[in-house]
């Protein structure tokens, strides 16, 4: 069954973006679906036996991959603006080819639902990352854990199990991806599981949700113990993607650093509390409303220190954009980042344009300057890619940034969003 | 430390957030009851798991009850149910 037109095909291939700063951003803009909770979901959707209807899917590279991930596996999926319908009654393959799994690490989270499904699950190897190691071995364990056995082959990691059988599992780290692969492949084991030291991600709760609207029993969501009982089936559902909260964030501190007055809509402030705080130190004025963030900077920006932690911690997502915001901030910033060892790529770029950054081990030392410059840069991953976008729209000049496609993996419409606040912004 | 507030700073324009009053806490359980059960949840699993991670998306945002859930401190809503269970007890 055929994918709808991908993001690509829809913005013609065209890789860079030009910006002219200097603009305050002023309006509103509304947040779209949550790329990190569609992406586990549509996975999680080949665990039932009639269709699905997912709703709220933005219109991303990577989830055009996960669902032609899951039309490899002979699933039908059907796409009609941000509504996504899987039928996986057509699940007759157990691979994911190494051609799509390349193209996106979170590939890997269709391992536990296939194995839950098939008995067995064969998948490209997802190799290394820019950002860090970010090791499979815990989504291994876990799923041995459950009763598979795993073998790695020809760059291939295999998985098979006559019945999966709950287990309690210890998570040596609250990872993200091991968690939802445990918790779909354990909603279909036999007996109880138990996933200690859980990530605790909202995402992790809406696919919880999910699972238990398809009539799993997952409980504990969004605590670091969760408690799945199997069940034999699953039935298709109609669900609803939460706001993303990443992008909430970009858009708050975009707004913040060109001295702007943005209202975000469609937001879950709760998921944004640390993000709220280092901007409010930062000198700038948030006003919360039910389901909206006001932000206006009417200041100097002060200078903020902050380290990146799992959930509810300081979000990894959000470091680069944050720093953006820091190089035009007075005084030194003290940024850490503790959970992935290689995000700092974006710092030479920032650098470009006249940031002032020094990098000791897995901090960065941000000294505030009075203007950035335009420059050409490259976005070399898709938050420095927002990060970039951020420092160019308060640049004074043009920026043309590169590999705009990491971009387009995480930020649905993000050129005609930010025009819509009055940004000089286009493609070429 | 005490901090004094000079007659000055009395002739500058202050904003005051008053509290928000609500419906209680016995009203907005039952409004949220009903959003989850009009959209095919199970409320007490949501509820439960809203209490223990204080995550909103428990709630759906349905008829509103995710905006009203939050009027409330996840405490409040403990006791009343611990009171409303203990009342029935005894």
């Amino acid at each position: 069954m055929a994918v709808v037109k991908t993001v690509a095909d829809r913005k013609d291939n065209l890789d860079k973006i030009l910006v002219k700063g200097g603009n305050p951003l002023v309006g509103k803009v509304t947040v779209s679906g949550a790329k990190n909770a569609v992406l586990p979901i549509i996975a999680a959707s080949i665990l039932a036996g009639s269709p699905v209807q997912i709703d709220d899917v933005p219109n991303l590279t990577d989830v055009d991959t996960i669902c032609q991930v899951i039309a490899s596996l002979g699933v039908a999926v059907a796409r009609d603006g941000n509504t996504v319908k899987v039928d996986p009654a057509g699940l007759d393959t157990f691979e994911a080819p190494h051609e799509l799994v390349s193209k996106m690490r979170a590939s890997v989270v269709v391992m536990g639902a296939l194995l839950a499904r098939m008995g067995k699950a064969r998948i490209s190897h997802p190799g290394g990352c820019a950002i860090g190691s970010r090791p499979i071995n815990w989504h291994l364990k876990g799923l041995e854990a459950l009763g598979a056995q795993i073998r790695i082959n020809h760059g291939y990691l295999e998985a098979t199990a006559a019945s999966l059988k709950g287990a309690r599992i210890y998570l040596d780290f609250p990872s993200v991806g091991a968690t939802e692969n445990i918790m779909m492949a354990a909603s279909m084991a036999k007996g109880t599981t138990i996933i200690e030291n859980s990530a605790q991600e909202p995402e992790i709760v809406d696919l919880a949700n999910f699972i238990n609207e398809m009539g799993g029993k997952v409980r504990g969501a969004g605590t670091n113990v969760i408690r799945i009982e199997g069940v034999s089936h699953l039935n298709g559902a109609v669900h609803s993607i939460i706001p993303d909260r990443i992008e909430a964030g970009s858009y708050l501190v975009a707004a913040a650093l060109t001295g702007g007055d943005v209202t975000v809509e469609n937001v879950i402030i709760d998921h944004l509390k640390p993000v709220l705080a280092k901007l409010r130190e930062s000198g700038v004025e948030v006003i919360e409303a039910d389901t909206s963030l006001r932000v206006i900077r009417r200041s100097e920006l002060k200078g903020i220190d902050f380290k990146t932690q799992v959930h509810p911690g300081f979000p990894t997502d959000l470091q680069a954009p944050m720093m953006a915001l820091t190089t035009m901030a007075r005084g030194t910033s003290i940024i850490t980042e503790t959970v992935f060892e290689n995000r700092f790529m974006h710092v030479e770029e920032l650098k470009r344009m006249g940031a002032n950054i020094r990098i000791e081990g897995r901090t960065a030392i941000v000294d505030g300057v009075a203007r950035l410059t335009g420059a050409q840069v490259k976005a070399t991953d898709l938050r420095a890619g927002a990060a970039l976008l951020a420092a160019a729209l308060s640049a004074e000049g043009v920026t043309e940034i590169e590999n705009t496609y990491h971009i387009d993996r995480g930020y649905e419409n993000i050129v005609e969003k930010l025009q819509g606040l009055g940004a000089q912004i286009s493609r070429a | 430390m005490v901090s004094v507030l000079s007659n000055e700073s009395f002739e500058e324009t202050m904003m005051f957030k008053a509290k928000q009053e609500g419906p209680p806490a016995q009203e907005i359980l039952a409004q949220v009851y009903t959003a989850l059960k009009q959209k095919g949840y199970d409320p007490i699993n949501q509820l439960v798991g809203y209490l223990l991670s204080g995550d909103p998306v428990y709630i759906t945002s349905h008829n509103n009850a995710r905006t009203l859930i939050r009027r409330l401190e996840r405490y409040e809503l403990l006791e009343e149910l611990v009171k409303s269970y203990l009342t029935q007890l005894s």
